[in-house]
């Protein structure tokens, strides 16, 4: 049964690879059923590995005597996994009506089943070791997305992304160095690692050596001062691949910090220090200027980027924080905000498909043309504001109410107040495009209106994500139970 | 016996390389026959000699007192006999197919395998005389390579590489005699030789002398300021840039400088005084050095020269720790750096070969139209980068764990100095896979219709070389324990 975890992890991986290798694929049919069948079988297969193999451990092999290669299933990476599989799922098919007006889908789809296998095995990695090697193959086959359309632009973008995405890596590994010094093992256990013994006298070097490897890892999640990548680089992508980057790829960097932070470093360690304090004013820094740019961002993909680095932004404040409600918080906004952020991708995919449209003064009337798309926009924009019954209410809720309980001198009430004026902001960035879309005002043009509802394969996947965050609000207590149970031990 | 066969390893390949322009073969093929074969027969005899067990001394001549020419096979010269035994044939190989385009093919041969022979010498050295005696012979028999076209160009590269090396070999013979004058013996002793009686205070002036050895012998280990012959002698014909310039020549130079740390002058005596420290800073300086100037270069093999001069002076790094571990890294980097260099270079010359280009601007698209050649340049940009799974994260990670456990600030910096150097070894390798692998949108390939990859004879190497890579990153357990016993003196 332990082996079973493998095959969510070798099995998209190695369709990419046939995907990219053989020559047959170029046959649009039967690259479209090959990718869209092997998209459900890796998420069925996740499925059946987190229900058969769940929290057991598998030693694959060493890659030197000391350096194990560990896959162990425990919740947090349930989670990851959870929100991955869907993600992936959705705008996987919606690529399928996207990708006809790109060129070289076999490459897109080859490295879009590559790039799950590997977030896969990010979610399962039982150690640093085996997470930082596939997460700097996960920026090596995620690039190729991200520079899918060859032009000059996107090239660039996409250097640019490798680029920061490495030099967060190497801080990492700079990190990685020090703990196989100072840790008792490499492995993810709950509380931390730290040699209590070997640590003394040497803690400002090991609080130092943490807070490089949380800035590491904070350049895949888009924090200040490393995020100017993510505007260029996401919004450059084919729509389904910014969802994916957006929503998924952003959040390995987010899982790196969890890693780093509570299982590796362990909470007690940071708590009070100058790490947890500079740590917290990056993010808020983030969120406060992440919706800032956002809302003086005309182009609407470009725009949604912004945003994503102020939402991600909430997710690292609540582990800032390290306060348990503050923690629960932030998991659950990485899935809320996984939900709401491919679907906005994906919209702003569907309007560009049909109309072709890309500036959100352009996007007048939209609301006529497709209702049913914008309906889907509305709502999860109104879960990014954080407006109940949506799930973006339930996990603001926990970030503010933990911070306020934290007591942390000072940012217990400047961390809500950002995050409430950065709320604001979200409403003024988000809702214009719904406004303009249902009400382009008097002087609209009736005659002219063709309904433009994309097919089937760009709805439904929006619509599923769409009533996921909807129902992650309206019935949240079953995950934040569940959340809450794993949060308490670690915290 | 096996004492009369280390002699017989070192003169079979210089009397091959005499009998070449003498012998009148009737075909080109006769000839490569004859080398291959005795190339080959030379590389078994070396591996059968590193296999048995042996501890004797084998002394060819005295010349007085304790100056001796005496071969001596221990764990230093098994790991650097075993790689360079280990790669000339398949660089012979290579170099048949590559030499086809240029002229005067015998003296190039005679020269090449002759070379084989030297180096061979310097591995077995017992002594610091012999090892000083067959690195100033590696220098005359490797000028005529460097000058092999008779350009102007290469002329005066030849001119500038026999002026530094002989300039570098006169300061190691300043080392040489005062290892004579204070040491016990010159033969190479792990932990060194010198007398501390003898020495008495004049521990300074020994200090110097050490630091003017090590930069004479790092004048062949491209150490900055004494770098600049080796992007010139880039010039040489391929076989000779990535055999000599990338393995051969540029490691006896680390060899020589870990000779003189580690059995001359040991480590007892030099760790934590200035001379370690002036030394270690060179080391980093150069390795930073090495990669800025490969980002600036355009030329595909002074690119990689200077990329080579960085990674040589991770070797030196890991020397300068001055620890066991410091060692193990350096001579981890050694072997694995030697197998993913000469296979980027032998890409760079297949390149060259098959399509006359010459600079990275000119690779647009190549990527498609040698599929083999630019994949194995990837998988060898990729180790060079360190990513985990391939060979240079392993060698990586030997050297900065060595630098964290020797507990040095100034070995701290140094880490910081290898990751910023893996950034930059990111950006000076993937620009060049980018480009070929994505030209861009508007990218026309008729210019480049009719490349194709080289014949098996180029191919066979390069992916021997790759399997090599992977090989060395995932399992190098073996590898890795061998080489930490011969820096334990375990050999």
């Amino acid at each position: 049964m332990i082996y079973l975890m493998l095959l969510p992890i070798l099995f998209p991986i190695l369709m990419g690879i046939s995907l990219l290798v053989r020559k047959e694929m170029k046959n649009r049919p039967a690259l479209l059923i090959t990718t869209g069948v092997s998209l459900i079988i890796t998420a069925l297969l996740g499925l059946l590995a987190i229900i058969l193999a769940r929290g057991e451990m598998l030693l694959l092999f060493n890659l030197t005597a000391t350096l194990p290669i560990i896959f162990k299933i425990d919740n947090m990476g349930m989670v990851f996994a959870g929100m991955t599989m869907i993600v992936f799922v959705c705008a996987g098919f919606f690529s399928f009506e996207y990708m006809k007006h790109e060129q070289k889908e076999k490459r897109y789809y080859g490295y879009y089943l590559i790039v799950f296998g590997i977030l896969m095995a990010l979610c399962f990695a039982g150690n640093i070791i085996t997470f930082y090697l596939f997460f700097e193959i996960l920026t090596l086959s995620s690039m190729p997305l991200v520079l899918h359309n060859g032009s000059r632009e996107a090239v660039m973008a996409g250097l640019k992304y490798l680029f920061y995405s490495l030099c967060g890596a190497y801080m990492a590994l700079f990190g990685l160095y020090f703990l196989n010094k100072y840790g008792n093992t490499l492995s993810f256990s709950e509380g931390g690692v730290i040699n209590a013994e070997l640590a003394a006298g040497n803690i400002q070097l090991l609080l130092a050596v943490a807070f490089v490897m949380i800035l590491g890892f904070s350049v895949k999640a888009g924090m200040f001062p490393m995020h100017a990548w993510l505007p260029a680089a996401h919004p450059v992508a084919p729509a389904p691949a910014s969802a994916v980057l957006s929503a998924v790829i952003v959040k390995a960097g987010v899982l790196g910090i969890v890693r780093v932070v509570y299982y590796l470093f362990g909470a007690s360690f940071l708590r009070g220090t100058w790490v947890q304090t500079a740590w917290m004013i990056l993010t808020l820094i983030t969120v406060f200027m992440g919706s800032m740019l956002a809302y003086r961002e005309p182009v609407l993909k470009k725009r949604l980027a912004y945003s994503t680095v102020s939402q991600v932004s909430y997710i690292l404040f609540g582990l800032s924080v390290m306060d348990a409600g503050s923690v629960t918080g932030g998991v659950l906004h990485v899935i809320c905000h996984a939900f709401i952020k491919a679907a906005l991708f994906l919209c702003a995919g569907a309007i560009i498909y049909k109309t072709g449209k890309t500036r959100v003064d352009e996007l007048r009337g939209i609301g006529k043309e497709m209702p049913l798309l914008l309906w889907c926009y509305t709502i999860v924009s109104l879960g990014l504001i954080g407006i109940p019954p949506t799930g973006g209410f339930v996990s603001k809720w926990y970030l503010a109410v933990g911070a306020l309980e934290s007591g942390m001198p000072g940012f217990s009430w400047v961390g809500p107040v950002v995050l409430l004026i950065s709320a604001l902001l979200t409403a003024g960035y988000l809702l214009p495009v719904t406004i303009h879309g249902f009400f382009p005002g008097a002087d609209y043009d009736y005659q002219k209106l063709q309904k433009k509802e994309p097919n089937s394969f760009m709805t439904v996947p929006v619509l599923i994500l769409t009533v996921l965050s909807v129902l992650v609000g309206l019935f949240p207590n079953v995950l934040i139970n569940f959340i809450q149970q794993f949060v308490t031990k670690i915290v | 016996m096996k004492e009369i066969m280390m002699l017989v390893v070192i003169l079979l390949p210089i009397i091959t390389g005499i009998l070449v322009p003498l012998l009148p073969f009737k075909q080109r093929k006769h000839m490569e026959v004859f080398l291959e074969g005795l190339v080959v027969l030379n590389s078994l005899l070396v591996w059968w000699l590193l296999t048995g067990s042996q501890e004797e001394a084998f002394t060819l001549a005295r010349f007085t007192g304790n100056l001796t020419i005496t071969f001596k096979i221990d764990g230093m010269s098994m790991v650097f006999a075993g790689l360079v035994s280990a790669l000339w044939p398949f660089a012979t190989l290579y170099a048949f197919e590559y030499m086809t385009k240029e002229e005067h093919e015998k003296t190039f041969f005679a020269f090449y395998t002759m070379t084989y022979g030297v180096t061979l010498g310097i591995a077995l050295a017992g002594n610091m005389l012999t090892l000083y005696f067959f690195y100033e012979l590696l220098t005359l028999v490797t000028v005529p390579l460097v000058m092999h076209t008779l350009t102007r160009e290469a002329i005066l590269a030849s001119r500038k590489y026999l002026y530094y090396s002989l300039g570098g070999a006169a300061f190691a013979f300043i080392g040489l005699i005062f290892i004579i004058i204070y040491g016990n013996t010159t033969d190479f002793v792990l932990g060194g030789v010198l007398d501390l009686n003898k020495i008495g205070d004049r521990t300074n002036t020994l200090l110097l002398i050490y630091v003017m050895a090590f930069m004479g012998f790092g004048v062949k280990a491209a150490v900055c300021p004494f770098n600049s012959w080796l992007p010139d002698a880039g010039v040489a014909p391929t076989p000779v840039t990535a055999l000599l310039h990338a393995v051969a020549v540029v490691k006896s130079g680390a060899f020589a400088i870990l000779r003189l740390t580690y059995y001359s002058f040991g480590t007892d005596f030099l760790k934590g005084t200035w001379a370690q420290t002036v030394v270690m800073l060179i080391a980093m300086f150069t390795i930073v050095y090495g990669c800025s100037r490969a980002v600036k270069e355009t030329h595909i093999k002074r690119r990689l020269a200077y990329s080579t001069i960085s990674n040589l002076s991770y070797i030196v790094f890991g020397a300068t720790l001055m620890t066991p571990l410091g060692m193990m890294g350096a001579l981890s980097h050694m072997v694995f750096h030697a197998v993913m260099k000469i296979s980027s270079f032998f890409c760079a010359g297949a390149i060259m070969h098959q399509t006359d280009k010459h600079y990275v601007h000119e690779l647009d698209g190549l990527g498609y139209k040698m599929p083999w050649v630019f994949t194995v340049f990837t998988i060898s940009a990729f180790g060079l980068m360190g990513v985990p799974g391939l060979a240079g994260f392993v060698s990586k990670w030997n050297l900065a764990s060595a630098a964290v456990e020797s507990g040095n600030p100034v070995a701290y910096a140094g880490i910081v100095c290898l990751l910023i150097s893996a950034l930059l070894t990111a950006i000076y390798m993937l620009t060049i896979v980018v480009r070929a692998f994505f030209p861009g949108k508007d990218f026309d390939d008729s210019s480049i219709q009719d490349i194709k990859d080289p014949s098996w004879k180029m191919l066979v190497p390069l992916v021997i070389f790759t399997v090599f890579i992977i090989l060395f990153g995932l399992c190098s357990g073996p590898v890795v324990s061998f080489l930490k016993d011969v820096a334990n003196g375990g050999y």
